[in-house]
């Protein structure tokens, strides 16, 4: 299997001219494989989920809570959607013609593409000004918690450390996408110097043949690494046990038990 | 890095089969490895530069029931290895659809039509000199188009649907086709599939590799005109810097059935401005009906250049295709300021 | 004019049976014993150093002999020394640096000398870096293409799959593909040394940011800096005194030679002698080129080539690449090595026409008297030496329209392009395309009759003509030519086209047709002088004239062999003429070039065949008695005077020559002869009864050709394509030694005047300074059927005999091509109007364009797209 496609350029030199398909291929039979894995694995795997008494006695403790709490705002739910779209849009009209399906793509994949780099800038400015900014990020303190998740899909018996308002896997996630999509979007930006689209001004030689490549590269990259998340995230987003996330991100509430059970209180102190 | 070298034919194993079964086998037998060889026009140029490299090259010259030119009901059905030559100079060609003898006896010169082939003519790769220059373009499967920069010679090239590529269909015989409604034969293993010659080709968009829907192993058979166009009104017109052995700037096929001096429907492609041959289904509905005059033919003309986006050296395309198209509306014989 | 039996009458060839059947054997139809195939990597950079080459995988490779590199080549001869006294005129006989009026002869050899150094008199200069001579193979690439090593294995297909082992790393160096490019402040040098020619060194030259921008708005900056001028009279003052004043903006572009055999070589090595087999217009006078190519003397290379399929100029002597093959054998004990040169590698290697950017300027009185032109030329000299052409066009100019005050700028850009070399009426195809529209402009704007504008400016007789460097001392003498019936042309070609008729139909409109009719002029340079003649007249009874010509596609090697027969009355059918194999002991020739071999050859054949005569005079007398003047040959017999039966026939006399020796048989030669003539005479000496000579008759002047051609052309102005209906050329070659061969001249010349003016082109991508238009089905030549169909093209000549020849006979070659391509430029500027077209090719949209937008609608000044 090869990894990167490279030509001779008119000067007789190699250059790197993009990721080799198989690549995407890799990233889908691994996504897929790593779904198998890990549906099997819940199904049959002695993991263990927290007792219920303790959220019981939460429950009672924090009596003064509404029944509905707002886990996603009107304008976050609709960044995702927005998002997930585009996302969807770029997936498909990128790998469509790799597999075969064949039709005019170019400008369906800029056009997304645009969307997509839209609502990131509106998503970086809402997070900054009207989110709890620092809520999605992962640092130090999350190491126990991340300890006790493993310890937990082991099937060991643990209580103690739980996330504020995201959940550990939704944090990990987030950094993988935005990683995933800077660089692909970044990439992108600079792709589009060679297509003809109304908003630059087309210019193949603006940059040199190595940095071309590389850019090349890194777009196939991000974009058969987009392929594994977004079968890792519908996944997830399907499976029984996180289904209320997921109806939070279409109606924008979780019940207070909901709250109480897969949040620490303290770290995500419910306004409402 | 390795050095590189044009102009020396790479050693192929050399396979002449007489039936089309037994191609269908070679070319079964031997998948991506095998090339397909009409009359070898495109194809030497692509060998001797070591820009393709197969294994193995099927010669169909020797393949019988691929030559020659049939009645088929009022149409005609033109085998693919039949010469240009023949095609041209056929009587039943002439006699019915004299557009196409007319396209294929301007195809570059007569030596060249001897030798070249009805199939070859239409399925011909692009004529882009950066892509045949062996550079590693979008459509050799690399990230860029160097005739789409901003120092690039471009006259030669697309006016209509570039994407991201702008190489043109170089063929003389595609537009007359698809003005006749013809069909494209094709056999892809067991079955065969019976395309409308407008279908046959593709642009970059779609795949930005192959000027046709033709993939490694099919092999085009024949081309059928019905005879719904027969005896019709045509027009041919191609524009070269030379009166010979050159490709089309631009060229126009037109086919006219008027009732008085009606249109009652109509015909229109162009070929050189875009990587299909560029049929322009908008003024074929517009001059239906219409009178055929000068009127006409200059609302046709601007019509048919709407949308057309020239690069750097080849604006001279819009007003020419204008020219054109405009000139085979008013059909042949009939000169207008 | 004389009666002659054989000058002036078709006849057959005896190479063109082997032609048109294909039997004829060009170099690249022999075989030889184990022989090898050559191929060559190419450079893929327009410039670069060559840092490391790693040729190991290759060599290990089965079938793969030896590899040439730069470091094999022997190092390049000193730059070429003028041609040896006296000077043919040949316009740059090997493609060195050409003088500004290239074609000074020998008559005015101060002129010729001063001109050579257009620079010398400008104030003393720090000493200027020379320019390295090209070698075939190099480790500085100036151009894409150029040939950086070889390889020698069993077969092509070994050879190329070997070069794709080869590693080659290079280091980038700036390159120039547009001229104007590079005289941008602070734009590239094509040469790390510099980025203009000037004589035979490279100097830096830049023009102003306020030239540049002129070029921005499309406008050639006329007073920007020149590297070269050149004057005559005052052109201010000219102006001064003009009724009216043209001025235009002009492009021409370059064209590589494309000649339809490749320059194709074979070596191989017997007994200490190099044997080569090459493509080369010239015979006698490539064999000393070649050697210095492959680092021998001249006496050890054998040159075989007798079918030479074209050369345009581009093979005077043959090519460097000959030198490869012949390396490659040395290295390898002499085995046969065959280099065969394909399509791409004949873009690359074959020679180029250089380009122009420029301006003219030309000042007219109410009658259409000239009273001045000012012309500067930017050319596109390629890589390696000044070309010169711009100079030559000013020359041409000077002699074509005797106008009192010109002046002429100019600079030679290095381009890393192709390397320029004297392709078919170097400057002289230029000029007239140039020149020739705007005097039909000043004719229309003046009311005048376009050959009566002609002919009140055309030369006649000796005319005058040539400029000089601005601080040449004074009283220095012009050039003159030796004969010049130009007026006669225009008189003839006007009664034969029925031009007071035809004329009428300019810019008559049927349709979207519209036609044009035009007249144009030509000339260049048509004979040199001070070459030998050989020939034995065998105890066969057969006359051998052995000729040092070349075959290149013009008949000279045979038609002037026919002067001597002529001298003696042989039969033609007893006459075998020896050429194309320095082993078969040619005689000293003129180079194939210049268009000088039919004058240069008649001259030395006629001085040939009258010492054969007297060889037989002289021998009559000793054996019947009586004085040699009492004797006179014909019938194949010499014979005494109102004594016919007292006679020796051939057959005899040459037994009895050899029997007497000395001179009679070869033993003793004129002393003043070439040393190659004399190598040939004593190898030849004791086989017969032998004519052998130099050309020792005077000559006042320089020899020119002149050339009047009518057209007729319909443009499509909806569509801007064109065609020409007509053409009728109307030569003045003095007189005509063989009709169908001139006629193929006249033809051959005026078709690939309409191909520069038409279609041909070389088309170059900037950013990767690499070619884009290295087929012939996209650099487009002109083909036989882009030419008058229904009415075939016609000539005719004046026939008119130039004095200085003893037959009256001038060349042809080149003066054919300046009248075709400046009437066809006239015709679509008749047809379509004045000013528009100032851009060759003139493409189809050219037209369409800018008779829409009603003035030049494309980029007038772009080199190279």
């Amino acid at each position: 299997m090869d990894f990167v496609t490279w030509a001779l350029s008119p000067w007789g030199e190699n250059i790197l001219i993009r990721i080799s398909w198989d690549l995407f291929w890799a990233s889908l039979v691994g996504g897929i494989l790593f779904l198998v894995a890990h549906g099997g694995y819940m199904l049959f795997s002695p993991h263990h989920k927290r007792e219920s008494g303790e959220v019981d006695r939460m429950e009672k403790e924090r009596a003064g809570l509404p029944a509905r709490i707002e886990r996603h705002s009107f304008m976050a739910r609709v960044f995702h959607w927005v998002m997930a779209v585009a996302m969807l849009a770029l997936v498909f009209t990128a790998f469509l013609p790799v597999v075969g399906v064949k039709f005019a793509w170019v400008y369906w994949h800029w056009m997304a593409g645009i969307l997509l780099t839209g609502s990131i800038i509106f998503h970086v400015i809402h997070a900054t000004f009207f989110m709890d900014f620092w809520s999605i990020w992962l640092g130090p303190r999350d190491i126990p918690e991340a300890k006790a998740e493993i310890m937990r899909d082991f099937g060991v018996e643990i209580g103690g450390p739980k996330p504020g308002k995201y959940p550990l896997g939704n944090r990990l996630y987030h950094f993988a996408v935005l990683v995933a999509g800077v660089g692909a979007i970044a990439s992108g930006l600079l792709m589009m110097s060679r297509v003809r689209t109304p908003i630059f001004e087309r210019n193949p030689y603006l940059m040199g043949d190595a940095a071309y490549g590389l850019t090349y590269v890194i777009h196939g990259l991000t974009g058969v690494g987009f392929v594994g998340l977004i079968i890792a995230h519908i996944y997830f987003a399907l499976r029984p046990e996180k289904f209320w996330i997921t109806k939070s991100m279409i109606f924008g509430t979780i019940s207070k038990r909901e709250y109480l059970e897969h949040h620490d209180p303290d770290r995500w102190v419910a306004t409402k | 890095m390795p050095a590189a070298i044009r102009d020396v034919m790479p050693a192929f194993e050399l396979f002449q089969p007489t039936s089309v079964a037994d191609t269908l086998g070679l070319l079964e037998r031997h998948g991506a490895d095998a090339w397909v060889m009409g009359g070898g026009l495109d194809t030497f140029d692509w060998l001797k530069d070591r820009l393709r490299k197969p294994k193995v090259v099927v010669d169909l010259s020797a393949v019988a029931e691929l030559r020659g030119i049939k009645d088929a009901g009022g149409g005609i059905e033109i085998g693919a290895m039949t010469t240009l030559t023949e095609v041209a100079t056929n009587a039943l060609v002439k006699e019915r659809f004299g557009l196409l003898a007319e396209a294929t006896g301007l195809v570059a010169s007569p030596q060249i039509r001897n030798q070249g082939t009805m199939g070859g003519n239409v399925a011909q790769d692009a004529r882009c000199w950066y892509y045949r220059a062996g550079w590693p373009c979008y459509r050799a499967g690399g990230n860029i188009c160097y005739a789409d920069t901003p120092t690039a010679v471009n006259r030669e090239h697309a006016i209509f649907d570039a994407d991201r590529c702008v190489a043109v269909n170089p063929s003389d015989t595609a537009p007359a086709l698809i003005a006749l409604d013809a069909q494209m034969v094709v056999r892809r293993g067991a079955s065969e599939l019976v395309v409308p010659a407008q279908d046959f080709f593709v642009g970059p968009g779609v795949d930005i590799t192959r000027l046709t829907l033709l993939r490694p192993g099919d092999l085009l058979t024949a081309v059928r005109i019905p005879g719904t166009w027969a005896g019709k009104q045509f027009y041919f017109e191609k524009v070269r810097d030379r009166q010979v052995w050159d490709f089309a700037l631009v060229n126009v096929a037109s086919a006219i059935n008027a009732s008085g001096n009606a249109i009652s429907e109509a015909r229109l492609v162009v070929n050189g401005v875009s990587a299909r041959p560029y049929r322009l289904e908008a003024v074929e509905a517009f001059v239906r009906g219409k009178a055929r005059d000068e009127q006409t033919a200059e609302q046709a003309g601007a019509l048919a250049v709407r949308g057309a986006l020239p690069l750097r050296h080849n604006a001279y395309k819009v007003p020419l295709m204008k020219a054109l198209v405009k000139r085979a509306i008013r059909g042949a014989g009939a000169w207008t300021s | 004019m004389a009666d002659y039996k054989l000058i002036g009458k078709n006849y057959v060839t005896p190479d063109l049976v082997a032609k048109v059947t294909g039997k004829a054997r060009y170099a690249e139809d022999y075989r030889a014993e184990g022989m090898l195939f050559v191929k060559l990597l190419l450079s893929p950079r327009p410039h670069a150093r060559v840092t490391r080459i790693d040729a190991s995988a290759a060599l290990s490779m089965p079938g793969v002999h030896a590899i040439l590199t730069a470091d094999d080549m022997p190092a390049p001869p000193p730059p070429p020394a003028p041609p040896p006294a006296p000077a043919p005129a040949a316009p740059r006989p090997q493609g060195e640096a050409g003088a500004p009026g290239a074609a000074a002869g020998a008559a005015a050899p101060a002129a010729a000398a001063a001109a050579a150094a257009p620079a010398a008199a400008q104030p003393p200069a720090p000493p200027r870096p020379r320019v390295p001579a090209e070698v075939a193979l190099t480790k500085e690439p100036v151009y894409e293409g150029e040939p950086i090593l070889a390889v020698a294995a069993d077969s092509e297909d070994i050879a190329a799959a070997a070069i794709e082992r080869i590693v080659v790393e290079y280091e980038p160096l700036p390159f120039v593909i547009d001229p104007l490019d590079s005289l941008r402040p602070g734009g590239p040098d094509g040469r790390l040394e510099g980025n203009v020619f000037v004589g035979a060194n490279v100097e830096t030259l830049k023009w102003t940011a306020a030239d540049i921008a002129r070029i921005e708005a499309g406008t050639f900056p006329a007073d920007a800096a020149a590297s070269e001028t050149l004057v005559f009279g005052d052109v201010e003052k000219g102006f001064a005194e003009a009724d009216l004043v043209i001025e235009r903006d002009h492009y021409q572009q370059t064209t590589s030679h494309q000649p339809l055999e490749s320059r194709t070589a074979m070596a191989y090595w017997q007994n200490g002698k190099c044997y080569l087999h090459g493509s080369t217009q010239s015979v006698a006078r490539t064999v000393a080129a070649a050697a210095g190519w492959i680092g021998i003397k001249p006496e050890e290379l054998v040159l075989i080539s007798e079918y030479t399929g074209g050369g345009f100029g581009s093979k005077i002597p043959g090519a460097q690449s000959m030198a490869i093959p012949a390396l490659l054998s040395r290295k390898l004990n002499g085995r046969p090595v065959m280099m065969r040169i394909s399509r791409e590698e004949e873009t690359y290697i074959g020679r180029t026409r250089p380009g122009y950017q420029g301006w003219l300027k030309m000042g007219f009185k109410k009658d259409g008297r000239l009273t001045a032109i000012d012309m500067f030329i930017v050319e596109a000299a390629g890589p390696y030496r000044r070309q010169g052409d711009h100079a030559t066009s000013a020359n041409n100019t000077s002699l074509m329209y005797q106008v009192p005050n010109m002046r002429f700028r100019g600079v030679s850009v290095a381009t890393n392009t192709p390397p320029g070399t004297s392709q078919r009426a170097p400057g002289g195809l230029q000029a007239s395309v140039m020149v020739e529209p705007m005097v039909d402009e000043a004719a229309r704007k003046l009311g005048l009759d376009r050959i009566a504008i002609r002919k009140i400016n055309s030369p006649e007789g000796q005319a005058q003509f040539g400029l000089a460097p601005v601080n040449a001392p004074p009283g220095r003498p012009r050039n003159k030519v030796t004969s010049c019936f130009v007026k006669e042309c225009l008189d003839k070609g006007a009664e034969l086209f029925n031009w007071a008729e035809r004329s009428k139909r300019s810019g008559q409109r049927r349709g979207n047709k519209v036609t044009g009719v035009a007249v144009a002029t030509g000339s260049y340079t048509a004979g040199s002088i001070g070459v030998d003649g050989l020939s034995v007249l065998k105890p066969d009874g057969k006359l051998y004239i052995h000729q040092g010509i070349g075959n290149l596609g013009t008949h000279s090697v045979i038609d002037t062999a026919r002067v001597i027969a002529e001298q003696v009355d042989m039969p033609w059918e007893k006459c075998v003429v020896v050429w194309g194999n320095t082993g078969n002991h040619v005689a000293w020739s003129s180079v194939q070039a210049g268009s000088q071999t039919t004058y240069a050859h008649s001259r030395a054949n006629y001085a040939a065949g009258q010492a054969l005569k007297r060889n037989l005079q002289e021998l009559a007398a000793l054996e019947l008695g009586g004085a040699p003047d009492d004797y006179d040959v014909g019938g194949e017999r010499v014979f005494r005077r109102g004594n016919p039966g007292r006679a020796i026939p051939f057959a005899k006399a040459a037994e009895l020559a050899i029997k007497r020796g000395g001179k009679f048989d070869g033993h003793e030669v004129p002393k003043e002869l070439n040393g190659m003539t004399k190598a040939s005479a004593a190898a030849l000496a004791g086989l017969g009864l032998m004519g052998v000579a130099r050309d020792n008759l005077p000559r006042d002047g320089s020899t020119y050709s002149f050339q009047a051609a009518f057209i007729e052309v319909e443009v499509d102005v909806e569509t801007g394509v064109y065609r020409i209906v007509d053409y009728l050329a109307v030569v003045d070659v003095g007189t005509v030694m063989h009709p169908n061969s001139l006629g193929g001249q006249i033809h051959g010349g005026g078709i690939q005047g309409f191909g520069h003016v038409r279609s041909q082109n070389l088309v170059y991508d900037r950013h990767y300074g690499a070619g884009l238009s290295n087929r012939m089905y996209n650099n487009k030549p002109p083909t036989l059927l882009d030419v008058p169909v229904e009415q075939p093209m016609r000539w005719a000549a004046v026939e008119l005999p130039d004095p200085t020849n003893p037959i009256g006979a001038k060349g042809i070659g080149e003066p054919a091509i300046g009248a075709g391509g400046g009437a066809l430029i006239c015709a679509l500027a008749d047809a379509v109007g004045d000013g528009i077209l100032r851009r060759t090719p003139v493409h189809p949209e050219q037209i369409l364009m800018s008779l829409a937008a009603g003035k030049p609608a494309y980029e007038t000044l772009t080199a190279f797209i």
